[in-house]
């Protein structure tokens, strides 16, 4: 028998603060895997893990990192959900040679040789969202978001979908996280009767505007999930709990679903539920650090080493049969192929399937490669070279 | 109303001037990934009849690598300096150069990606406002044999100053030329301007 190479990791997921929710079950994820592969006699790796919790605090990320890194003297960490958090330690991890492995979907507009992105990019998520939405709801769009990054960058790209197709945006505006203020905006929205709402609301804003939404709606004679539908690229299985009375009925575009039939998935379920169960079901970005710790004990056991370098290269091409499907990391920018899909979320914290891409999307963080359709739906998936 | 960035690179031709060296990697690595193709000239030495081949240009401040450079060719062209040395007589020749954004040494991934869509956008900003002031310098150049035409029509035909500039304004109008050349014509000089286009043969 091959002797098993000691893995020591570090693990970087907030345990409190205002997106606790997301990242307790991201960190669920990772020691999932984590005790699927130590558990395994077969496996190349054992992993020891050590963990920090920088409790949703920036300054606790960069505390984190270094303990992690220069004390503990690691050299592979998973975590991080916010791109303010990643964009924070990443110099630390440049200067330590070390890798971080980002289990969330993001943004884009980054291609660290620091970071593998286990999480969708914006050609896997916002652009498929968009043509869903013009595709089947219309033209007329009104965008609401908690006031960062995210919502900016989402909004940017849907509003020059929306436009190249000829419609128009109602409306645009962003709130500070945590805001739930929410009724004037809810009335106005209401008032102008979209197509349908993008939503970038995080948190407890988020779910505040979901419930005064239905709310709001039904008051005016709406059948908001079918005439009104709200969508984004966020909501997930962690937060349908937290929603309450209107938590079905809203879209999501997300490369992973706990509804998707595979065995690998039932495999993951089966781990989850009496483990972490009581998160909810499993979610995207708990399986993004699911598929993060597999693809990194993969890429160890192909370098035969735990170094920076050779992982890092290990890692290019390798892929992953992950509860969502085969998971590939592109060579080029280290994030991964996978399948785009839409869900409507039901009353039992789940979503059912409604599109789903018939094969994995190439990781496109710069949106470089995505090109106009011939349609008017907004720019398309289909590639060059 | 605001005019929409360039923020596809995809296909543009990159040159860079540098020594080999880790940044350079990185900077190979990560254009790459942007969709540019790089074309690495090792400084000082520029490849030959490279000048029309490439859209943006990245040169190493710190080397000297710019005194190759032919300042005519590179004014045509966004110019990214790869800053080391802060000193003044470096950066003076960044100045010198007119480089329309920078990537400070180290060179990391991070930063590449702001500091070309910067020289992009800038460059053509640049570009169009000086096509807008050879416009301006042509008109201006105009300015004096269209008052000289204005004058000869308010003595020969008795107009008023307005009145012999509005028609003026209008007949080069109609003709599709400009109104210096059509003063030109009034005052007998230059060629003629052609026969008047009807008001319904305008394009939309």
């Amino acid at each position: 028998m091959m002797r098993r190479l000691d893995l020591s990791i570090g693990l970087l997921f907030s345990q409190s603060g205002s997106y606790q929710a997301v990242s307790m079950a991201m960190r669920a994820g990772a020691i999932l895997a984590i005790e699927e592969i130590n558990a395994d006699k077969d496996a190349p790796v054992f992993i020891k893990p050590a963990e920090v919790d920088p409790a949703g605090d920036l300054a606790g990320y960069v505390e984190g990192a270094r303990t992690l890194l220069q004390d503990q003297s690691l050299r592979h960490v998973i975590g991080c959900y916010t791109s303010s958090s990643r964009k924070e330690v990443l110099p630390l991890f440049e200067k330590s040679d070390a890798m971080l492995w980002y289990p969330s979907h993001y943004e884009g507009f980054e291609t660290s040789e620091n970071i593998v992105y286990s999480g969708a990019a914006p050609s896997q998520h916002i652009i498929p969202l968009s043509r869903h939405l013009l595709k089947n709801f219309g033209v007329r769009g009104w965008m609401v978001g908690s006031n960062y990054i995210w919502a900016w960058e989402n909004n940017r790209i849907l509003r020059d979908a929306i436009n190249a197709a000829g419609g128009s945006v109602l409306g645009e505006r962003y709130f500070p996280v945590g805001e739930t203020d929410l009724a004037d905006i809810v009335r106005q929205i209401v008032a102008d009767r979209p197509d349908f709402v993008f939503t970038t609301l995080i948190g407890q804003s988020g779910f505040v505007f979901l419930n005064m939404l239905r709310a709001a709606a039904s008051a005016a004679g709406i059948d908001q999930p079918r005439e009104m539908p709200a969508a984004s690229c966020s909501l997930s299985e962690a937060e349908l709990p937290l929603i309450g009375d209107a938590a079905s009925g809203h879209l999501s575009s997300s490369v992973y679903f706990s509804t998707i039939s595979s065995p690998e998935n039932r495999k993951f379920a089966a781990l989850w539920t009496p483990r972490f169960g009581h998160l909810g079901q499993p979610s995207a970005d708990a399986e993004a650090a699911y598929v993060a710790v597999h693809l990194l004990a993969r890429a160890v056991a192909r370098a035969g080493s735990d170094g920076f370098e050779e992982v890092r290269e290990a890692v290019r091409g390798l892929t992953f049969n992950a509860p969502q499907g085969r998971v590939t990391v592109d060579p080029d920018n280290l994030h991964c192929w996978m399948r785009p899909r839409i869900g409507r979320s039901r009353t039992d914290g789940a979503f059912d399937i409604l599109m789903e891409h018939p094969v994995a999307v190439r990781p496109d963080p710069y949106l470089i490669w995505v090109n106009e359709a011939d349609d008017k739906y907004g720019p398309d998936l289909r590639l060059i070279k | 109303m605001s005019r929409s960035i360039l923020k596809n690179f995809r296909g543009l031709r990159a040159l860079v001037i540098m020594a080999p060296d880790a940044g350079r990697d990185t900077l190979e690595r990560t254009l790459g990934k942007l969709g540019l193709e790089v074309i690495i000239a090792e400084s000082p030495a520029l490849p030959t009849d490279s000048t029309d081949i490439f859209d943006v240009v990245l040169f190493d401040a710190d080397d000297g690598a710019d005194t190759c450079m032919d300042a005519h060719v590179m004014r045509e062209r966004p110019l990214i300096a790869i800053i080391g040395s802060e000193a003044p007589s470096r950066l003076a020749r960044v100045i010198r150069h007119r480089a329309a954004s920078h990537i400070l040494k180290p060179v990391r991934s991070a930063g590449i990606f702001t500091a070309l869509l910067l020289a992009v956008n800038e460059h053509a900003a640049r570009m169009r406002h000086e096509q807008e002031m050879l416009a301006l310098r042509r008109r201006l150049a105009g300015r004096r044999v269209v008052m000289k035409a204005v004058l000869q029509l308010m003595t020969l035909c008795g107009l008023s100053e307005e009145d012999a500039y509005e028609w003026l304004r209008r007949e080069a109008m109609e003709r599709r030329i400009p109104m210096e050349d059509m003063a030109r014509h009034a005052l007998g000089d230059g060629p003629h301007p052609g026969p008047q286009k009807t008001r319904a043969s305008r394009p939309e």
